[in-house]
Formats: C-alpha cells, structure tokens, sequence
C-alpha cells in the first residue's frame, strides 16, 4: 500500500489549484491527454506494453505526447497536469506549460513569469532561476565538434576531467572552463540577455552550467531551485517543432509539495453568523476570487 | 556543508582524501552515523544508499562509480577518485563456462540487477536476474543461480569458490559526487573543495 494517498491528494489538491489559476490568468488552456498512446518513437518515457497485437505506452512524457497529436504546429498555449511514468509502475505528478509558435524571447519571458507567478500565487518566494543556452555551448565547441557528445557528458556531470583529458589546445579549454562557471546578469549572448532584462526579477540568473541533458531542446534552458530543498522544482526549455520554435516547461509536483507549507489556506476568509448574510457576503467574494468558508 | 560516506572499503579512502583536502571529520567513535565538526557534519550511510543521499540534498558524498551506475542517481560528478578501484565482472563456475550469447535463460544473481539486466539487454540475450544482498558467489555454488554480477578486486574470492570471470561489464571508481542544488547555492564553497581535491590527487597519486 501506497503512503496515505488521500492526504497526498489534499496537497496536491491545493498545489494544483493555485496552478490551475495562474496558468489560466497566462491565458494556458487545459489540455486532456489518453492515458495510453500507440507507440511511437516519437513519445519519450512512459511505460511500454503489448495489447492484441500492438504496442502502447501508458502515461508518456507530456511534451513529447502532445507533439506527438499535433499534426501541423500553430500558436497554441496549452497546460496539463499528470502523472508521469518512467518505465515502471510508479509515476511522478507533473504539472507544466507549452507554448507553440509564439514570438521569440516574448515565449520565453513569459513563460519565465509564469514560473515566478505560479511559485509566489502558492506563498513560494525563496526560489532561483537559473537560465543557460545550448548555442552558446554550441558556438564555443565550433571547430571540435568531434568531441560534442564528450562535452556534454562533462556538462551534465560536472565533471571538467573529462574535457581535460581531450586533446585540445589549452586555450579553449580554459574558454570553456570559463563558460562552464559563468553566473550573472549580463553575458554575450544578446537573446539571453533580453530575456532577463525583460523578465526583471532578482533571483533570475544566467548560468552556463546549467544543462537539461533532454534530446528535443534546441537552445535557451532553465532550471528552478530553492536553497531549501535539494532537488529541482521544476524546468523547462525550447525546442523547435516542425520549423516552429517553442517553450515549455514542467514543475515537480512532489518536490513543489515538500515546500508549499498550506498557508495560503489560512488567508481564506472565515465568514460565520445568519447564514443569509454570510452567504450573501461569500458570494460576493467568491466573485472577486477570494476563498471563502462560511461556518457552523 | 553536510557529507555522507560509505561504511565499508571506501570508508578510511574517503576520509583521508577529504582530510587531505583540508577537511578533517572526526570518524564516529561509537555506533553514531552523524558526527558534526565545526562547519561540517558527517553521515555514515550503506555505500549502496550513498548516491540517494546526495540526489535529494546532502551536499556532498563519495560512492563507487558502480552504485552511483546501478541507482541511476541524478547527481553531479566533478572527480573521479584514484581509490576503490576494481571492476564490476559476469562470472559463473569455471566447469561449466559459457560465453555470453550461450546465457539465454539463465538464472543471475546480482547486487546490481539494474545493471546486469541492461548489461544482457545491450547483448539481446534474456535471463532472469535476482536480487541478493551479499555472499553472491554462493548462489552458484549451492544451485540457485547460474552465473552471478559482481565486484572483483583481485580475483581470489572467485577462485576460492570455484568461479571464472567471463566477461568484465565496466571498471569501477571511487567518484566525488555533489548535489545539483548545492553546486548552485554554495558555488564558491563546493568549487574550493573540488579544486582543493583535484590537487590532492595531482600531487599524491
């Protein structure tokens, strides 16, 4: 038996409410995704099965199934919250943003605030975002390519031995030694720089070391924190789809949860008396969005 | 900072590195498993475990790189250590050897079933592995499997109980590993460390 799921559900239940509102305040719709998908190599993660003859996957990768139904690529701002599988039986609650085909950097800086949003509408402030690119790692390896997959597994790691022992001239290897440790507000790339500048917010970081080793990604990469909890909260990233660019990304419902302490629940606005007037009164704030609970 | 090692063969390799390093943490005198000195505080785990440790938010710790392999653990690895070397090897009776693609439908026992099943995957050769916690190589020996996976270091705890290596799946590694999170949040301290480290091994290996 599981750990007790319905107070596991209560706190997703919170956790995903003030998501649900903030990712439609962003103008997101939510999208409604069939558990199980014919196979194809296009679908990441999930767990495989054989039926009458076919191959399926239940619960892949919500990236990677929603490309996967979407036959011609169009402006489209979808959300989704589901359970992921990885292979085995066990999934991981994930709630997360798409967006396809909007104009680039404006897709990114949004989507950057929504993160931010969403974070502080569940009372989380004390959290980092950590911003990278894969075309800047790109451009600094021009002329060793060879070498590419090598890089990044150094990258992912962090592992700089790796790119120690490769036989290039110590000067690129100090240049990315350098990139490898870059952090700040400010760097060569003016795309990123525009992102951050645009999004203005004192815990966004542009940060090279940071890599999502994912396939689909095309370039500019992000990673949410906090100092309190030692696993991500979340990412996400942009990866072309059908010569469309486009920006996405997911939060960790589990790690998320570990931090949402619930207060957001104390602010709900206790209304007792005759119940006429109280309920004549909770009506009015439920309209202009406020919680409410009308007592005994 | 917090660091985790592992009892067992890695344990005297680890803390003298560290101390090397600048790091001294005082070896837990008792039956404790967290010893704190001064700035840094020590965990005492399972070498198996150590890797889960540092994924969900010790700031440090030092494993084998078979476990870390085996776990699968999203953790970073900024060194590679010149201790606990070894290797992780298929074995079984030396009277009845086979080669690999002759293994369809034989019994494995392992302490890394992760990493004898993707072992016999890559190969396209299927057999059931199970699961021991130890003392693998009697499992062969008393019938219940077949061939094991396992540690070798010299090769004479094979000889002794009758068994051949028959292949070598990958050289094993003490690793340094470090917390995605930490390696953001306490940038400065943790690069010193690793530099600090990376000298140790430069100068005395």
């Amino acid at each position: 038996m599981k750990k007790d799921l319905f107070s596991e559900s209560e706190r997703l239940a919170d956790i995903t409410k003030y998501l649900r509102r903030t990712f439609e305040l962003w103008g997101y719709r939510e999208i409604f995704l069939p558990t199980i998908e014919e196979f194809s190599e296009q679908l990441r993660k999930g767990t495989k099965f054989a039926y009458n003859n076919g191959f399926y996957v239940i619960k892949p990768d919500l990236t990677s199934q929603i490309l996967a139904n979407l036959k011609e690529p169009r402006r489209l701002k979808l959300y989704y919250i589901s359970e992921v599988l990885n292979g085995g039986i066990k999934g991981n609650w994930q709630a997360g943003v798409e967006f396809i085909g909007g104009e680039d950097v404006k897709m990114q800086v949004e989507v950057l605030l929504t993160v931010i949003t969403s974070l502080e509408a569940l009372g989380i402030e004390d959290f980092y975002i950590d911003v990278g690119s894969l075309k800047v790692w790109e451009r600094a390896i021009e002329g060793i390519e060879e070498f590419k997959a090598e890089i990044f597994r150094a990258l992912t790691r962090r592992n700089f031995e790796i790119i120690e022992r490769l036989p290039i001239n110590e000067e690129k290897k100090e240049e990315l030694w350098q990139l490898f440790n870059f952090r700040g507000k400010s760097c060569e790339y003016e795309k990123l720089n525009k992102i951050i500048e645009a999004v203005d917010d004192e815990r966004v970081f542009i940060d090279f070391g940071t890599i999502r080793p994912l396939p689909y990604y095309s370039d500019i990469i992000f990673e949410v924190y906090s100092p309190k909890i030692g696993k991500p909260l979340g990412g996400g990233g942009e990866y072309t789809f059908k010569g469309v660019s486009a920006f996405g990304f997911a939060f960790d419902l589990n790690t998320l949860s570990k931090l949402f302490d619930g207060r957001i629940e104390k602010s709900r606005k206790r209304i007792g008396g005759e119940p006429k007037e109280a309920y004549k009164l909770a009506k009015e704030l439920v309209k202009l969005g406020i919680p409410v609970e009308v007592g005994e | 900072m917090r660091f985790v090692l592992p009892k067992g063969r890695l344990f005297k390799g680890s803390l003298e590195i560290l101390r090397k390093a600048g790091i001294e943490l005082k070896p837990p005198e008792n039956r404790e498993l967290i010893v704190k000195n001064g700035r840094y505080e020590l965990l005492l785990a399972r070498a198996f475990d150590v890797p889960v440790y540092v994924e969900y938010g010790v700031d440090v710790g030092i494993a084998g790189s078979d476990v870390v392999e085996e776990r699968e653990s999203d953790v970073l690895v900024p060194l590679e250590l010149p201790f606990g070397k070894c290797r992780l090897s298929l074995a079984m009776p030396k009277e009845n050897a086979v080669s690999v693609e002759e293994m369809d439908g034989f019994r494995i026992a392992t302490k890394y079933p992760n990493l004898a099943k993707k072992f016999f995957e890559r190969r396209g050769v299927e057999v059931e592995v199970i699961k021991l916690h130890g003392s693998i190589e009697l499992a062969p020996k008393i019938g219940i499997a077949d061939a094991i996976v396992d540690i070798v270091e010299t090769g004479n705890t094979l000889r002794a109980n009758g068994l051949v290596e028959v292949e070598k799946i990958m050289d094993v590694s003490a690793l340094l590993l470090v917390n995605r999170i930490s390696q953001k949040t306490k940038f400065k301290e943790i690069n010193e460390l690793v530099l600090k480290i990376k000298e140790v091994v430069k100068d005395e290996f």
